[in-house]
């Protein structure tokens, strides 16, 4: 059976990666198996029954039509001046991206935590009495801020070196495309599990304020006015970490797949579609390629204006939230 | 050893499939299995043949296809014929029938 999901392979391993061919691809192995199955049952011997399915398949020719491929089968593709990217810049890129995301998702609960000096400092200075050490607390916030903002902004001019998979054309050779999509996939489980942890983690994130608060409900304010508190912000801070963490591998591999599209060789996956956004005008576009500068600037104006950067990172959630009916009204219909 | 012509039989493989697909719907394989059986082992349709046959038929509307678990728990996609197929499948045995009228007053046996 190996022989003859070779020979399909073969057959089809320079038509282009479209629904169609893969649909034909499917439905011809089904016809070989069911009748290499058959010959089997029959008594046939492997080697004749792999040599009658194969001598009964007929030409590809014959498909050009239904597959609409005729072109592809009558010239050389065009594929050929694309940029092969090899299976160790594939490991690297995922590696890259992957860091990338974790600088930028590092810098974003860098700005979560901020608060937390101010609240546990504060609480402190009421507890022994010393109202100025407040200003130690101050101190914290900048710091975290200054490490979270810088963060944010660095992972904007990281894998630089990868800018040209945005500029030429690329692809990735069908082994490389069937090893990533086998990834994807194996992938899911920890996607998932990551996800769901960060979104329970800021969700009981409130369960120590009213805990603490419950238990210790006469004095010791430290406790109540300030560990309670901080455990919302170190809850919240991971929990949104991990959600950003929990799409990174994904993002990468869907990246790498989307590199080929229809004009590259047939796999066995499902290429991922483009996404080709059709803004209803330019400046929208450059709205959205700029939207999370723009979320950081309103965030650092409101919190330093306000200065209730207890409340104020909430906009980062609320932005991840808007941004896909943003880019919806944004989008031009695709008809 | 004389084989049938495959510029003949090209005309007609909708119509056999759509002969088969009369009684009731089937998959690929057992089709090209029944046009064996059929045709006493002298009609052998190619696998490549019959699943462009499907799509050609499909487009125009003559079958309909969906996809079903075999007894044997196997994904299968099946194939069903439209009242549009059955029409078809009329005209194509009319045009069949006046073409073998006519090529068979030009046929002799003897020389």
């Amino acid at each position: 059976m190996e022989t003859i999901k070779n020979y399909l392979e073969a057959m089809f391993a320079n038509l282009p990666n479209t629904v169609e061919v893969k649909n034909a691809k499917d439905e011809l192995l089904s016809m070989m198996e069911d009748k290499y199955t058959e010959l089997i049952n029959e008594g046939k011997p492997e080697n004749e029954a792999v040599g009658i399915v194969i001598s009964e398949f007929g030409n590809l020719d014959e498909l050009a039509e239904s597959l609409g491929i005729a072109t592809v089968i009558n010239q050389e593709d065009e594929s050929t001046d694309r940029r092969m990217l090899s299976t160790d810049e594939v490991i690297n890129f995922v590696a890259d991206y992957t860091r990338r995301r974790f600088v930028l998702a590092f810098g974003v609960m860098m700005c979560i935590f901020a608060p937390i000096g101010p609240i546990m400092f504060s609480a402190l200075g009421e507890t022994i009495g010393f109202g100025r050490i407040e200003l130690v607390g101050v101190l914290f916030l900048f710091v975290f801020a200054a490490i979270g903002v810088g963060a944010i902004v660095f992972s904007a001019f990281m894998n630089n070196e990868w800018k040209f998979m945005d500029k030429e054309l690329c692809t990735i050779d069908l082994s490389t495309a069937e090893a990533i999509a086998r990834s994807k996939s194996e992938n899911q489980m920890t996607r998932g599990l990551y996800l769901t942890i960060g979104i329970v983690l800021c969700i009981i994130s409130i369960i120590p304020v009213i805990v603490l608060d419950t238990v210790f409900s006469s004095g010791l304010s430290f406790i109540t006015e300030g560990i309670g508190p901080s455990f919302i912000f170190i809850g919240a801070g991971i929990g949104v970490l991990l959600i950003q963490m929990s799409s990174a591998k994904d993002a990468a591999y869907s990246k790498l797949l989307s590199l080929n599209d229809v004009n590259t060789v047939a796999g066995n996956y499902e290429p991922v579609k483009k996404e080709r956004k059709n803004y209803v005008s330019s400046a929208a576009k450059d709205i959205m390629s700029m939207y999370w500068k723009i979320v950081l600037c309103i965030y650092l104006i409101a919190s330093f204006t306000s200065f209730n950067w207890g409340s104020t990172w909430l906009i980062w959630p609320i932005a991840g939230v808007l941004r896909k009916p943003i880019e919806k009204i944004l989008c031009a219909d695709r008809g | 050893m004389i084989e049938i012509s495959s510029d003949v039989i090209r005309g007609y493989n909708d119509t056999i499939i759509l002969f088969i697909l009369l009684d009731e719907p089937s998959y690929g394989y057992e089709i090209s299995k029944r046009i064996r059986s059929l045709s006493e082992d002298k009609y052998i349709i190619k696998e490549t043949t019959l699943y462009s046959a499907f799509t050609r038929m499909e487009k125009n509307g003559y079958i309909e296809s969906y996809s079903q678990n075999a007894e044997n728990g196997k994904k299968r996609t099946y194939y069903r014929i439209t009242q549009l197929g059955k029409e078809y499948y009329l005209e194509k045995c009319a045009e069949w029938n006046l073409t073998k009228e006519v090529v068979e007053k030009f046929i002799r046996g003897d020389k």
